[in-house]
């Protein structure tokens, strides 16, 4: 991971400053305020009904806030209309003009621009190059392409726009899981070779790590946590984003006592240790921490790693394991982890 | 299949075909006679019934009458039929499942009742039937029916095409004439010409509201009754001649959109 600009020395591309947006009672968005720096990955995450849509749809002036205002490089964008606005989006229905032929599609932008006919076909052209769909699709319908191409299609549309800022809006959600991957990563590497300030949304966590510089949580129209991948994976704010961001076992901590195990805590007094199914593993008697009866109750192979469910004092606890754990259902084994060791949370 | 059931299919078809073509066909054959009466075989056959159609200016009046009624209509609808298709088919609003029944209720009146209907309020208004009440009375029954055709075309169309265009850096007007237009255009274009055909050949409620007016279904029913002569089924041939001749110009420009709007280079700017 190379960058030729330090973060310090990062310009902001979009300021939200206390954006909200209301239909009726109903906050669909509550008082948002977000910086995205100039030629940043960054992904917003959440459930369905968290108001993503909602703000990425303001963002691209296709929405007006109730309140609040936007910047983009420190100029205020609130009111502009999205025809005047430096950004493009990619829909989530992809939104293809259907009675169009690809080429058609992708120059869409530059016929708006009153590029004559040669030099958009030759724009489109590159395009379709750069998306890995080649030229020999200039001319086909968009009603004849896969699900994929179809997403490339999307992709170099928005592209064509020449945007300072790109706006994704869970594009791959309909497409297979291979498929998913593969566009994972060519959306990555276009962000990276391009430069481009690139705004996600995803509902998966998965899409959300493997893509981010920075990943923001959203529930109920508010932002509950912002950061890298790994400090939301490793240090979540609560219990909404532990659970959010895979698999957990939480365990209460009560006045320095955790509640399931009858154990003492020394490093945390009241709220909630967030024990990662990787944290939690078989032990010798040697091993610091805290140690506990298991009997495996699942085993479930997930390639490169087991992941196992134990029934303990503490009820259904998830462990994961490298692929060469060799543990079955009904084994009887001592696991522990190490509550010092352990992020925990307040609520 | 085999092969028998594919001979009982054939045949069914060409029955279905021929009993639905053969009245046209008798009047066709009904205008080449030289009799005042209908009836086969023909003693004489002439084409006099045609040059007398032709010469007569009457049938340029009837022909006349009929077409700005229709053509009135045809807009009329299409462009009314289309607003209230967006509003159905786009937005969420209060009394939208309401609109839904009460929009297409005109049809199930029996249309001699609707004209009488008609009829009434406008002399209670106080307006004189002439050829534009009528363009109103063919509106009533024939807007219903525009509008389903629409809204079926409309069914299928992702408003968010429109948010893309936006975001693309078209405007408004842009979106319309690019984008929405374009896509709706088959709808339009079938809704048309189920407004023109439908008031074209509309009789039941042009008898109630064109008043000193008359259309040509109008003048060939009132001709049938009472006064006949070749020439009256001469006229109908026209007539019949001339919406067949519209529904393939239709069909045609239709199979170029269909062609031409995917494949083509489409450079409507």
């Amino acid at each position: 991971m190379t960058r030729t600009a330090e973060p310090a020395q990062r310009q902001t591309a979009l300021s939200l400053i206390g954006l909200s947006r209301h239909f009726g009672t109903f906050k669909a968005l509550d008082s948002i305020s977000l910086e995205i720096e100039e030629g940043e990955f960054f992904t917003i995450v959440g459930p369905s009904g968290s108001g993503k849509t909602t703000m990425l749809r303001i963002l691209a002036g296709l929405d007006q806030p109730t309140q609040g205002s936007l910047l983009l490089r420190g100029t205020d964008i609130t009111r502009m209309p999205a025809n005047q606005r430096p950004t493009a989006m990619v829909f989530q229905s992809l939104a293809l003009f259907d009675h169009r032929s690809v080429g058609e599609n992708v120059e869409f932008a530059l016929k708006m621009r009153g590029m004559p006919k040669p030099e958009r076909r030759e724009q489109a052209f590159e395009l379709l190059d750069l998306v890995h769909l080649g030229r020999d699709y200039y001319n086909r319908a968009v009603t004849q392409c896969s699900g994929g191409e179809r997403q490339r299609v999307a992709l170099a549309r928005a592209l064509a726009s020449d945007p300072e800022i790109l706006f994704f809006d869970e594009p791959l959600s309909a497409l297979d899981y291979r498929l998913r991957k593969t566009l994972e990563v060519e959306l990555r590497e276009l962000q990276r070779r391009t430069g481009r300030t690139f705004v996600y949304i995803t509902h998966s966590l998965e899409e959300a790590m493997v893509m981010s510089d920075r990943i923001g949580i959203m529930r109920e129209g508010k932002l509950v946590q912002i950061g890298t991948p790994a400090e939301i994976y490793g240090q979540p704010k609560d219990r909404f984003v532990a659970r959010f961001m895979g698999e957990v076992n939480i365990f209460e901590v009560s006045d320095h006592r955790l509640v399931d195990f009858e154990a003492s805590v020394s490093t945390v007094k009241d709220g909630f240790l967030i024990v990662r199914p990787e944290m939690l593993h078989p032990v010798d008697a040697e091993d610091p921490g805290l140690h506990f009866e298991a009997t495996i109750a699942e085993v479930f192979r997930l390639g490169s790693r087991v992941q196992l469910h134990l029934e303990t004092v503490a009820g259904l606890l998830v462990s994961e394991q490298p692929a060469s754990c060799q543990l079955k259902p009904n084994d009887a084994v001592r696991f522990g982890f190490d509550p010092d060791q352990t992020h925990s949370v307040p609520e | 299949m085999t092969r028998a059931w594919k001979y009982v299919g054939a045949i069914w078809l060409a029955l279905v075909v021929v009993l639905l073509y053969l009245p046209i066909l008798s009047v066709g054959l009904a205008s080449l006679a030289n009799t005042r009466y209908m009836r086969f075989p023909h003693r004489n056959w002439s084409i006099g019934a045609y040059t007398d159609a032709l010469s007569q200016h009457e049938t340029l009046v009837l022909h006349l009458t009929s077409l700005k009624v229709a053509l009135l209509v045809t807009v009329l609808s299409v462009i009314l039929a289309t607003l209230g298709a967006m509003a159905f088919a786009r937005y969420d609003w209060r009394g939208r499942s309401a609109f839904q029944k009460v929009v297409v209720l005109p049809i199930f009146f029996p249309q001699p009742v609707l004209g009488l209907a008609l009829l009434l309020f406008f002399s209670a208004l106080g307006f004189t039937p002439t050829w534009k009440t009528a363009v109103f009375a063919h509106m009533v029954w024939v807007l219903p029916i525009v509008t389903l055709v629409i809204s079926i075309r409309l069914f299928g169309y992702d408003p968010a095409q429109e948010d893309a265009a936006r975001d693309l850096g078209a405007s408004r007007w842009q979106v319309l004439r690019e984008v929405t237009l374009p896509y709706l255009s088959p709808g339009l274009i079938s809704g048309g010409l189920f407004a023109f055909l439908l008031s074209w050949s509309n009789l039941p409620l042009s008898i109630f509201t064109t008043g000193a007016d008359t259309t040509l279904p109008e003048w060939l029913f009132s001709r049938v009754a009472t006064n006949y002569a070749p020439v009256v089924s001469a006229i109908a041939v026209i007539a019949t001649l001339a919406s067949v001749l519209l529904g393939c110009v239709v069909i045609l420009i239709l199979r170029l959109i269909d062609t031409h709007g995917i494949k083509g280079d489409g450079d409507h700017g």
